[in-house]
């Protein structure tokens, strides 16, 4: 139990160096955020295009909300570690193993603070840019205080589930030779499946119920529709409960694969 | 005129620093990289160019092959100014850089090379009588057809320099060509370089930190330091003015003890060997010897050349480099 | 014409030297393959849950999507080097090697770098702007194909030029590229759909200073048979030289830059 103790103590270390590290690129901050910004104002002008001779069941400002709100936490899905890559592909992870931790929990800290911080750092100028922008353009208010709760604790749950499938991807980097074909797979997969290129909502209504049961959607989609108030207060539990089950069975199948390639990478001598 | 004329070249660099808390903008430091430098070159002169890290060695080289203009000064190579005529001056220099490569790394270097002939305009027939001469000379023959990641760095070195050669300059430039390479490769490398120096008066610059390519193959040298042109002259002069000790490795049949030595020299011992150094100036050689056979039987006894590592890095010292 | 030859021998060289690894090299197209079709799914899908977008049908959107990803992905292919291999060359000290050849700056810069794994996208752009050919029931004659055709080669030089903000600015060193990203891949995505779509200030950026409409819009619109803004006909054939303005412009400011390089770097 003491071990245990000290190991999460160590995991906190290796979290908030990495948070740290990740303020230092305030220009590159910026610049993104620019650039998020327009590509936002760009898709809602094509929705607004689109509705305007169409309307649809569910309220042009919940769709300028999920665009918003979807770029403001693009950060989140990114695949965020590059030297992790480049470590794994160098056989520089080697290192690693010689520390007297699980590396299953080294780069869950390592991916949760980039993800963590990377986002937050865009996303709350994001949000406030996107609060002041005219009527019809704007990310509008939550649907109620209770619902913004309920988003707020479904988005650190996408959190922990959108860090333990990058980890599970890493995992299968380090058993290809070479990963960016399998990588490029796991990026459309997520951006698709995730809302990013387009929101889930506006997928087919005969796809909804599979594709929101995905785990792509307990990323961002799920805490999305709560803020929305397209899930009703009264769902709220049904949907978390999704999340936290989608992210227990990640982090299982994740440690599960760490721990194989440990095995397999002591064996071979790195 | 002379072959390279180069005349009050100076060159700054703006470097800007860590912001600190409280400053705005992030502080400028400008840093002279090169400060007042002349010097002439002949045609078919083998220079040496030398200096600690830092010096302005690279600054030169680059001004002189067109890709930096100097702030202020002048420069010339066989009558063109290389950063106003870069086009033309280029099709005339060579330029290997020991830690960069201009060859392709997937292909076979004989693909890289005919690729080079493209872009440089060189008439097959001129390539073909060049490439003759130049794998030969440097045993590429059986490496044409071998892709550049798979040669070994003194190969890849060998290929570089066919490279860079192929068009025929009449001016080359090296930079560090033999960093990292091993004892038999330098010396094919020195080799081929006093070969193409001879054989085609190609003039040739070099800038190094290995000082046995300077004794190997040049006879003049510069020493460039903070930017400023130090020395500029016969190396065995420059050698000379720095060389005020000698070392003696000496062994002797029997225990020998308490031996006068001449006042002034240092006395060592390592195991068997006693390692006396001594400035020939004030003991004359002869001296030295006759005093060391006194001490008993000598059974071995040698003086070391000069270490020219050692006199540079005295040199440097005294110049406060 | 000796530029042109040089380009072709360095193409070959470089397809040789990018076959050396076959398996990677199948498993990134195929990457490709599946990321572009992603893109066009995600337009399918708009189209049968909104039907059209004024007046665009669901086959008018197709061949806007299809006429804008071939247009790119030759680009990207082809311009490999001005695309996304320069900030790598002047990092790594590479674009010193290229001063030191007695050929023009750009010309070499193109030389070196290809990128065959884009024609999947390519791919998939054609299919989908045969698709909406079909489904819009364009009747091809001569003079549409040429329009089609001046189009993808405008579009070619333009967004060549749009690539070569960020080269210009990498060579003043500037870090923020990210800016130079919203008019080349946020234009991509932008113009995927016809201007019509876009309200004035982004429609100003996408004809003045980034000028996709004039160059793909204006002539699919025409061929499409539903001119942009009731433009006459002949302003197909000549809106899309913009792209070549563009590019030609950029040219001049990318020299300026490099002039500026060659007095700083280290």
């Amino acid at each position: 139990m003491m071990n245990r103790m000290r190991s999460f103590r160590t995991y906190g270390a290796i979290f908030r160096m990495r948070r740290r590290m990740e303020t230092q690129y305030r220009g590159a901050v910026l610049g993104g955020v620019i650039c998020q910004v327009f590509f936002g104002l760009v898709l809602i002008a094509v929705y607004r295009a689109l509705y305007a001779g169409n309307p649809q069941h569910m309220a042009l400002s919940a769709i300028t909300t999920y665009v918003w709100l979807q770029q403001a936490f693009f950060r989140m899905l990114l695949a965020s570690d590059p030297d992790l890559m480049e470590k794994i592909r160098t056989g520089a992870i080697a290192y690693d193993l010689c520390r007297p931790l699980s590396l299953y929990g080294y780069y869950y800290a390592r991916i949760l603070a980039q993800k963590w911080m990377g986002s937050l750092l865009r996303a709350l100028p994001m949000i406030l840019l996107a609060i002041l922008l005219p009527p019809g353009w704007e990310l509008a208010a939550p649907a109620s205080w209770a619902a913004m709760g309920c988003a707020a604790a479904a988005l650190l749950i996408g959190l922990c589930c959108v860090s333990a499938m990058e980890n599970i991807t890493m995992a299968f980097t380090m058993r290809t030779l070479d990963p960016r074909g399998v990588q490029a797979m796991m990026n459309l997969l997520m951006m698709t499946f995730s809302g990013n290129i387009l929101p889930l909502t506006l997928f087919p209504d005969r796809w909804q119920r599979v594709i929101t049961l995905m785990p792509y959607a307990q990323l961002l989609d799920a805490p999305i529709r709560l803020y929305t108030g397209e899930y009703a207060l009264g769902e709220a539990g049904r949907i978390l409960a999704i999340q936290a089950g989608w992210t227990v069975i990640l982090i299982g199948i994740g440690a599960y694969l760490w721990r194989r390639n440990q095995r397999r990478l002591i064996i071979q001598g790195g | 005129m002379a072959f390279i004329e180069v005349e009050n070249l100076n060159k700054q660099f703006i470097i800007r620093k860590k912001r600190e808390k409280g400053q705005l903008m992030r502080p400028k430091e400008e840093i002279s990289a090169l400060r007042e430098v002349s010097f002439q070159v002949n045609q078919g002169e083998l220079v040496g160019y030398i200096g600690p890290n830092g010096a302005g060695k690279s600054t030169t080289v680059k001004i002189l092959s067109g890709i930096l203009t100097p702030d202020s000064g002048r420069a010339s190579v066989d009558g063109l100014v290389p950063w106003a005529d870069r086009k033309a001056h280029v099709r005339r220099i060579g330029v290997v850089f020991g830690q960069r490569s201009q060859l392709w790394w997937d292909v076979p270097i004989a693909d890289s090379f005919a690729l080079l002939k493209e872009i440089y305009h060189v008439p097959e027939a001129a390539y073909q009588a060049r490439m003759g001469e130049l794998t030969e000379a440097l045993q590429l023959g059986d490496l044409m057809r071998t892709p550049l990641r798979l040669l070994s760095l003194g190969q890849r070195m060998r290929a570089e320099l066919c490279g860079s050669l192929l068009h025929s300059p009449s001016l080359l430039f090296l930079d560090e060509p033999t960093i990292g390479l091993d004892a038999v490769s330098k010396l094919t490398l020195r080799e081929f370089l006093q070969w193409e120096n001879r054989q085609r008066g190609t003039t040739i610059l070099l800038t190094t930190h290995d000082m046995e390519d300077i004794t190997a193959l040049c006879s003049r040298v510069m020493v460039l330091g903070h930017g400023r042109k130090l020395y500029d002259g016969e190396l065995t002069e420059l050698l000379a003015r720095y060389d005020t000790e000698r070392i003696i490795t000496a062994r002797y049949e029997e225990e020998i003890s308490g031996t006068a030595w001449p006042e002034g020299c240092q006395v060592r011992r390592n195991g068997e060997n006693w390692i006396i150094t001594y400035a020939p100036e004030k003991i004359p050689t002869a001296e030295m010897m006759a005093r060391m056979q006194q001490a008993g039987h000598l059974r071995e006894c040698t003086v070391q050349p000069q270490n020219v590592d050692r006199l540079i890095a005295r040199m440097y010292q005294e110049m406060e480099l | 014409m000796d530029t042109l030859r040089l380009y072709r021998k360095s193409m070959a060289m470089l397809l040789k030297s990018q076959m050396q690894y076959p398996a990677s090299f199948l498993m990134q197209t195929l990457a490709q393959l599946v990321m572009e079709s992603g893109e066009l799914m995600a337009v399918i899908l708009l189209v049968d849950r909104f039907d059209h977008l004024n007046q665009w049908t669901a086959g008018n959107l197709y061949f806007f999507f299809g006429l804008m990803s071939m247009t790119f992905y030759l680009t990207e292919c082809f311009a490999r080097g001005i695309t996304g291999a320069f900030s790598g060359m002047v990092r790594s000290g590479q674009l010193d090697t290229l001063l030191l050849r007695p050929r023009g700056v750009l010309t070499q810069v193109l030389c070196s770098a290809v990128d065959p794994r884009r024609i999947t996208c390519i791919a998939v752009g054609a299919f989908s702007f045969g698709l909406g050919s079909r489904l819009s029931g364009v009747a091809w004659t001569a003079g549409k194909a040429l329009i089609i055709l001046e189009s993808v080669f405008c579009g070619f030089w333009l967004i060549m030029g749009l690539f070569m903000i960020e080269a210009i600015l990498c060579i003043h060193s500037v870090k923020s590229i990210e800016l130079a990203n919203a008019l080349t891949y946020g234009g991509r995505s932008a113009c995927e759909y016809p201007i019509d779509t876009f309200p004035r200030p982004l429609r100003l950026l996408f004809t003045v200073i980034a000028p996709f409409a004039l160059v793909m819009h204006v002539p699919a619109a025409w061929v499409l048979g539903k001119p942009l803004f009731g433009w006459p006909g002949w302003t197909a054939a000549v809106t899309p030289t913009a792209g070549i303005i563009l590019f030609g412009i950029m040219y001049l400011l990318f020299q300026r830059a490099m002039r500026f390089y060659r007095s700083t770097g280290s």
